[in-house]
């Protein structure tokens, strides 16, 4: 176990250093004249950017060395500060690029949350319904059900919940998080935050529902076709504990596995619909930056992205091997 | 009708004729298309994907009376009526003012014979802008699929085949590009078109940046590509193809992946979706196709930036978020149908 534990460690550092080599590169394809322009742009829109986090921004990256050795050494200065945690300095904010992140991603962690919780919690007994009924009439619905949830674009269905909800019915507030209007404390600061979340979640929930439905029905399809299944049926057992005691437990391998690799989406924020609703998430910072071309930040933010990703992969492999004793550990 | 041929068959096995007289045979594709049309589903999704190509390519060639970036200069008359009250020695008296405002552009008109769905914000006709939308929607997408497709096949193949060392690399590769942000990356991407150096013309932006997004998102099809041909490796007629001694990229191209191909048409078409909702991602984030060039992710764009829109012109946003939801249901409805068809267990 100890083995697997660290080769798997050793490819998640390797497939990061990949990745931070992928990134590094992209940023260095940015003329310095280009970035030159963008600061000149933020200056002139009222935010000032000090000369000493564009000189330490230059100096991170390894910028304006265009020789081959100055790119790899740049490459190696920015991999030494990233393991310090130090992802440079925000143009826009004037602030570490890391703490804009931990500080909006409260918010972004916060719905993510929560509608995971609610998917999970939809998503399973339907597709397991699907499973069983298959070809049925409720397995048609779940069906068409995944189908458009897939097929939606969120920018698209966002917006349209919005104007049904808020702007029609006027049942909640349109975007942001909190009603500026009023001070609230306590338990109707909470209620008014849960107003101000309850479409954008519920976006979120209808959009990723189908993934998970889809993905239950057919492990639980798989996992029915099993022999050990005609066992349990053919020794008389009664249908519901066939399904709930032999099936529906083989199905949660891939269940469980699934949840280590959402672990980049809790963090990551939904960038289309926190732009949608105005929310101060993560995602709407970054689109944010990127429109007002604070490079600091769309860099930071991807490699935060990436690590996550990293992680959520080794997460899963791990969790598959502590779940599935089947799993050989070579 | 159906009783006649029974006979004739009998009767035909009387007179000794050859065996595959007496069977009704069907060559394999036969039994696919049959089980294709015979799924409900997949026939709206082919109507829907049908019905939208001929919509955006044949479509600017019927209807002509518009423009893709022509402006309806008709021209427009606003009214705006301010009310004032006045009291003068008691009695009340209402003032009712109305200014009367002409503009040039025939802007946010409301759909009639003349706009069939009205005209947007700058006076462009939507129907019409619909249609261009479409034709960019579509091309981009089947070539970043065909991009995807040729590099995950091609890669996936040679990772597969040759094993080793090579499939280590490649597959290292994948790991790593599977851990890249998709749309986070294109805003990199898309900043750095912007500069001036490279002198990105507007109309090109959403190929770059759509090359880009298959140059990271082939991982998908080669790790398919290569499980397939790791499993049929094994299989006799490949011990067979070796025994007679046939080069490896007969091997390979004849009988590998010709037996790969269901998966991948599968792949292909619920790929198809899934760029067709990047691309209008990028269009409705300003990073794609911005105007006054039509994309439908850019007719929807115009909404983020006036609620007034968004809640009384609905006409404006509604119909290109429709057209991109029947283009994406149609090629996963195709795709499911296919996939339904092509597998060899199911049998309904």
């Amino acid at each position: 176990m100890l083995k697997y534990i660290i080769k798997r460690l050793v490819f998640a550092v390797l497939i990061l250093l990949g990745v931070s080599m992928i990134i590094y590169f992209l940023v260095r394809l940015m003329p310095v004249d280009f970035i030159q322009d963008k600061i000149n742009a933020i200056n002139q829109g009222g935010a000032t950017v000090s000369e000493e986090t564009v000189n330490a921004m230059y100096e991170m990256y390894g910028l304006g060395d265009n020789s081959f050795m100055g790119i790899l050494g740049g490459y190696f200065k920015w991999l030494g500060a990233l393991f310090t945690f130090d992802l440079g300095t925000s143009f826009v904010y004037g602030i570490p690029v890391a703490q804009v992140i931990f500080e909006h991603m409260g918010i972004s962690f916060a719905i993510a949350l929560i509608a995971t919780v609610f998917e999970f919690m939809i998503a399973i007994p339907l597709g397991i319904t699907a499973a069983t009924h298959q070809y049925g009439f409720r397995d048609y619905v779940v069906t068409i059900l995944v189908m458009i949830g897939i097929s939606l674009p969120s920018f698209f269905f966002g917006n349209m919940l919005k104007d049904f909800f808020a702007l029609k019915l006027g049942w909640f507030p349109p975007s942001g998080l909190v009603d500026a209007t009023v001070t609230n404390t306590g338990l109707s600061l909470l209620w008014d935050y849960v107003k101000h979340m309850f479409i954008p979640i519920l976006t979120i929930i209808i959009l990723s529902i189908g993934a998970r439905m889809r993905m239950t029905r057919t492990n639980m399809l798989e996992v029915m076709n099993s022999d050990y299944i005609r066992t349990a049926r053919a020794k008389g057992l009664r249908e519901r504990a066939v399904i709930n005691k032999h099936a529906f437990r083989n199905t949660l391998i891939p269940l469980v596995t699934s949840l280590a690799g959402l672990l980049p989406s809790l963090f990551s924020g939904a960038i289309i619909t926190e732009q949608v609703f105005d929310l101060p998430g993560i995602g709407n910072i970054a689109l944010d930056a990127m429109n007002r071309g604070d490079i600091p930040f769309i860099m930071g933010y991807n490699m935060f992205l990436a690590v996550l990703s990293v992680l959520g992969i080794l997460l899963a492999d791990l969790m598959y091997a502590v779940v599935d004793p089947r799993v050989k550990i070579e | 009708m159906e009783e006649k041929k029974i006979n004739v068959a009998e009767e035909s096995h009387d007179t000794e004729a050859p065996l595959d007289k007496n069977v009704r045979l069907m060559s394999p594709t036969r039994m696919v298309v049959r089980r294709f049309f015979r799924s409900r589903l997949s026939i709206v999704g082919l109507i829907m994907v049908i019905g939208l190509f001929i919509f955006s390519f044949a479509g600017p060639l019927v209807y002509t009376a518009w423009g893709e970036i022509e402006l309806d200069e008709s021209g427009k008359t606003e009214y705006a009526t301010a009310v004032t009250t006045y009291t003068v020695d008691g009695v009340e008296y209402t003032v009712r003012q109305t200014t009367e405002k002409s503009l040039k552009d025939n802007f946010l008109a409301p759909p009639s014979s003349e706009h069939i769905l009205g005209t947007d914000n700058e006076g462009y006709d939507i129907f019409v802008r619909l249609m261009y939308g479409g034709r960019i929607s579509l091309t981009v997408s089947f070539l970043a699929v065909f991009l995807i497709t040729a590099l995950g096949v091609v890669l996936g193949g040679i990772a597969g085949y040759f094993g080793g060392v090579v499939d280590n690399v490649i597959m290292r590769v994948c790991d790593v590009l599977i851990c890249l942000p998709g749309i986070p990356i294109l805003l990199i991407i898309s900043t750095a078109l912007d500069a001036p150096e490279y002198g990105v013309p507007a109309e090109y932006r959403i190929y770059l940046l759509m090359a880009f997004l298959s140059l990271i998102s082939w991982p998908g099809t080669a790790r398919l590509v290569r499980g397939q041909i790791l499993s049929l490796r094994e299989q006799e007629y490949m011990v067979a193809a070796e025994a007679m001694g046939y080069s490896a990229s007969r091997k390979i191209f004849k009988h590998l992946i010709p037996n790969v191909m269901p998966q991948l048409i599968v792949q292909m078409s619920l790929s198809l979706g899934s760029m067709i909702l990047y691309e209008a991602t990028l269009s409705y984030l300003n990073l794609g196709v911005k105007a006054p060039y039509a994309a439908w992710g850019t007719m929807i764009n115009i909404i983020s930036t006036n609620q007034d829109i968004l809640q009384h012109h609905l006409n404006v946003w509604v119909p290109a978020g429709v057209c991109i939801v029947i283009a994406v249901l149609g090629f996963n409805f195709v795709g499911d149908g296919l996939r339904d068809a092509l597998d060899p267990k199911s049998r309904r």
